[in-house]
C-alpha cells in the first residue's frame, strides 16, 4: 500500500468562528460592575463585553449591564459606596487602556471592594498591538483570581475538530481557539479523520490521531513551528495519546497484540512499557494530576467501565472505578484529584457524569442525547464536551456550580474539545 | 484579529508576572504572551497499489454486528464464504478488513471495537485456512459511517466490517 503525503503550509483565512452563548448562570454569583474603560486605543469599547462574557461564562459572576450604572467614576477616590450598595454590587472595576507609541497596549485596572470600602487590586497588563481581545482575557483572569482566589481560564485555549461535509466528501480540521471560541486558527487540515487531540503539559505541543495514511496513527505537532512526527513507526494502528504531567511520557493504545492494549512510551528514548494485558478492549488512558495513576476504559467486565492502575505499585490489578450502568468511558481526573469525569450511558442517552472518589454514586452533569469527549479546565471548574445532534456537532460547557454555556458552530460537525493548561 | 493571523511566526515569550502584596491590595504587573500558530495541511492520495489482476477478482463483502459486540452471526459467516473460496482459488489475493462502529459511545472505544470486529472476521478466515499474512486489519471506529442519521436503521448499517 503506497500513499502520497503532501505537506503544505496554508495561510490562515477567515473561517466561521464559534460564538459564545450563555444558557444558564449559577444561583449566588459575585456581583460586579465594570465602569467603561477610558483610553484612546481602538477597540477600548470591546473590553467590557469581552471581560463580562469571560466572567459570566465562569458561572460564578453577575456583571451589571453598562446602562444600569448610576455613575462612571474615573478613580477609586470618586467611588460612592452607598450608590453601589443600592445596586447590590460587591466589586467595582475601573480601568484605562492606552496605545504606547505603537509598541503595544497598556491596560491598568483597579478593583474596589464595596463591602470592605477599599481597593483590593491594582494591576498593569502590557499587551500586543491590536490584540485587545487577548488583553481583555488577562484582565478577566486578574479580576477572577482576585475575587475568587482561584486561577482564571479566560487566557487558556481549546483544541477541537470540525468536520466539514460537501459534495466532494469530508474535510477534517483541527483548530485551536481561545477558551471563548474566538481567535480560531487551523493546526491541521486533512481529508481523513482526526480524533483525540491532546495538549502537552506546557501547552506548546499537541498529540492527536490522524487517519491520513489510511490507518489510525498518533502524531505530535509543535503548535508554533508546525513540525510534526509519528510517535512510533509500525504496521499497526495506534491511538488515544495522553501526556504524563511532567511531559516525558505518552500513554497510548497500541494494537500490535491483536487487541487494544495500553502502553507508556518514553518520548526521549522511545522505550515502551506495557500497562494492560487482557483479551478485552483497554483504551482511553489518562493520567492523574501527579502522574501516579492511570485511568482507562476497559471492556473486561463485559461492558465498558473505568479502571485505574496505580503506577507506584508493581504489577497491581486494575481497580474498577465505575459500577452504575453498562457504559462508562473516556474518563479523566479532576485537577484536584477528587474525582473523575466521564461519558455515562443512562437508558438510551449518553451524558457527561462526575464521580467523586469519596462518594458511591455518580452525578450526571448534562442532559442531551449524545454527549461525549469531556475535557476539564485547568482550574477544575468547567467541563467542555461535544454535543451531537442529527446533523450538527457543537461544543458546550458546564461548570461544577451548574452554569451552562454553548459554543454553537455556524457550520460543520464540531467535536473532540480538549482544554489546554494555564498559559498565563 | 485576523490580520494578526498572517504572522506565522510565534514566540511564547513571558515577559513577566510580578505579584507584590501591599497591605490588602494585590498589585500586579504582567505582559501578554504572543501566540501565533503554524497551520499544516496533509492530503492522502487514495491510490492503492493492489495488482490489477487480483483487483479484478476482488470479492467485496460486508458483515454486520450488534451494539458493543464483535462476534460473527451465522448470517455474517454466510457472507464470508464467497470471499474465502475466492482467496483459496487465488493465492495472489490480499484483502483489507476494516471494522466500523456506530456513532454511539466514545470515539476511541469505538475505534477499538471496530478493530475487534475486523479481528473477528480475520480469525474466522484464518480458521478456514487463509494465511493471516494475506489480511490487513484496521478500524475506522465511528468516523466513516455508511449511512448518516441518528437512528436505529443507520446504526445497524454502520456497525460493520468491510472486506475489500
Amino acid at each position: 500500500m503506497k500513499k502520497l503525503l503532501i505537506f503544505l503550509l496554508i495561510p490562515n483565512l477567515i473561517f466561521a468562528e464559534l460564538l459564545l452563548e450563555i444558557t444558564k448562570g449559577s444561583d449566588n454569583p459575585y456581583r460586579v460592575a465594570i465602569v467603561p474603560f477610558e483610553g484612546s486605543s481602538n477597540g477600548v469599547n470591546n473590553i467590557i463585553k469581552i471581560v463580562k462574557d469571560d466572567l459570566m461564562r465562569s458561572g460564578e459572576f453577575f456583571v451589571l449591564d453598562e446602562d444600569m450604572l448610576l455613575s462612571s467614576p474615573k478613580a477609586i477616590e470618586d467611588i460612592n459606596p452607598s450608590e453601589w450598595k443600592l445596586l447590590k454590587i460587591d466589586f467595582v472595576v475601573i480601568g484605562t487602556v492606552v496605545d504606547e507609541n505603537s509598541s503595544g497596549l497598556k491596560a491598568t485596572y483597579e478593583i474596589y471592594d464595596v463591602n470592605r470600602r477599599s481597593k483590593v487590586r491594582s494591576s498593569t497588563v502590557y499587551g500586543i498591538p491590536g490584540k485587545i481581545r487577548q488583553l481583555s482575557h488577562y484582565i478577566s483572569d486578574g479580576i477572577y483570581e482576585n475575587i475568587t482566589g482561584i486561577k482564571g481560564i479566560a487566557t487558556t485555549k481549546i483544541l477541537y475538530v470540525n468536520e466539514l461535509i460537501d459534495s466532494f466528501g469530508s474535510t477534517y480540521i483541527l483548530y485551536v481557539a481561545d477558551a471563548d471560541g474566538a481567535n480560531e486558527q487551523i493546526l491541521l487540515k486533512s481529508n481523513e479523520p482526526i480524533i483525540s487531540p491532546a495538549w502537552s503539559p506546557d501547552s506548546k505541543k499537541i498529540a492527536y490521531v490522524s487517519f491520513e495514511t489510511g490507518m489510525a496513527k498518533v502524531y505530535i505537532q509543535d503548535i508554533s513551528t508546525g513540525d510534526r512526527d509519528l510517535v512510533l513507526v509500525n504496521d499497526h494502528q495506534i491511538s488515544s495519546p495522553a501526556w504524563s504531567p511532567d511531559g516525558k511520557l505518552l500513554s497510548l493504545t497500541l494494537y500490535q497484540d491483536g487487541n487494544a492494549e495500553i502502553y507508556i512510551l518514553n518520548l526521549k528514548n522511545k522505550n515502551l512499557t506495557r500497562l494492560t494485558k487482557h483479551y478485552s478492549i483497554d483504551t482511553e488512558s489518562s493520567w492523574s494530576p501527579k502522574g501516579t495513576k492511570i485511568l482507562f476504559t476497559s471492556g473486561r467486565s463485559g461492558s465498558p467501565q473505568l479502571y485505574e492502575i496505580d503506577l507506584t505499585k508493581f504489577n497491581t490489578k486494575p481497580k474498577r472505578i465505575t459500577f452504575e450502568g453498562n457504559y462508562n468511558a473516556k474518563g479523566s481526573y479532576l485537577p484536584n484529584n477528587e474525582g473523575v469525569i466521564f461519558v455515562h450511558r443512562s437508558s438510551q442517552q449518553f451524558q457527561i457524569a462526575l464521580k467523586y472518589f469519596d462518594e458511591n454514586f455518580i452525578r450526571p452533569l448534562t442532559e442531551s442525547k449524545m454527549d461525549e469527549s469531556p475535557s476539564v479546565s485547568p482550574n477544575g471548574n468547567v467541563i467542555v464536551y461535544a454535543i451531537t445532534d442529527d446533523k450538527l456537532g457543537m461544543i458546550a460547557g458546564v461548570t461544577l456550580s451548574g452554569a451552562t454555556f454553548i459554543l454553537p458552530a455556524t457550520n460543520g460537525k464540531v467535536r473532540e474539545p480538549a482544554w489546554s493548561g494555564f498559559l498565563r | 484579529m485576523m490580520k494578526d493571523n498572517k504572522k506565522l511566526i510565534i514566540t511564547y515569550s513571558f515577559i513577566g508576572l510580578f505579584i507584590a502584596s501591599c497591605s490588602s491590595v494585590q498589585v500586579t504587573e504582567e505582559a501578554v504572551y504572543s501566540d501565533s500558530v503554524q497551520s499544516i495541511e496533509v492530503s492522502s492520495s487514495k491510490a492503492y497499489d493492489t495488482p490489477t489482476e487480483s483487483k479484478a477478482l476482488f470479492a467485496n463483502a460486508t458483515v454486520y454486528f450488534e451494539f458493543d459486540k464483535y462476534n460473527l452471526s451465522t448470517r455474517s459467516i454466510q457472507a464470508l464464504k464467497g470471499v474465502i473460496e475466492l482467496m483459496k482459488e487465488n493465492d495472489s489475493i490480499e484483502i483489507t478488513i476494516a471494522g466500523h462502529a456506530d456513532e454511539r459511545g466514545t470515539r476511541e472505544y469505538n475505534l477499538a471495537l471496530g478493530q475487534r470486529r475486523a479481528e473477528s472476521v480475520a480469525d474466522y478466515m484464518v480458521l478456514k485456512g487463509i494465511s493471516r499474512s494475506r489480511l490487513t486489519i484496521k478500524s475506522y471506529g465511528e468516523e466513516m459511517p455508511m449511512m448518516q442519521g441518528s437512528n436505529e436503521r443507520s446504526w445497524a448499517r454502520n456497525r460493520r466490517a468491510e472486506i475489500n
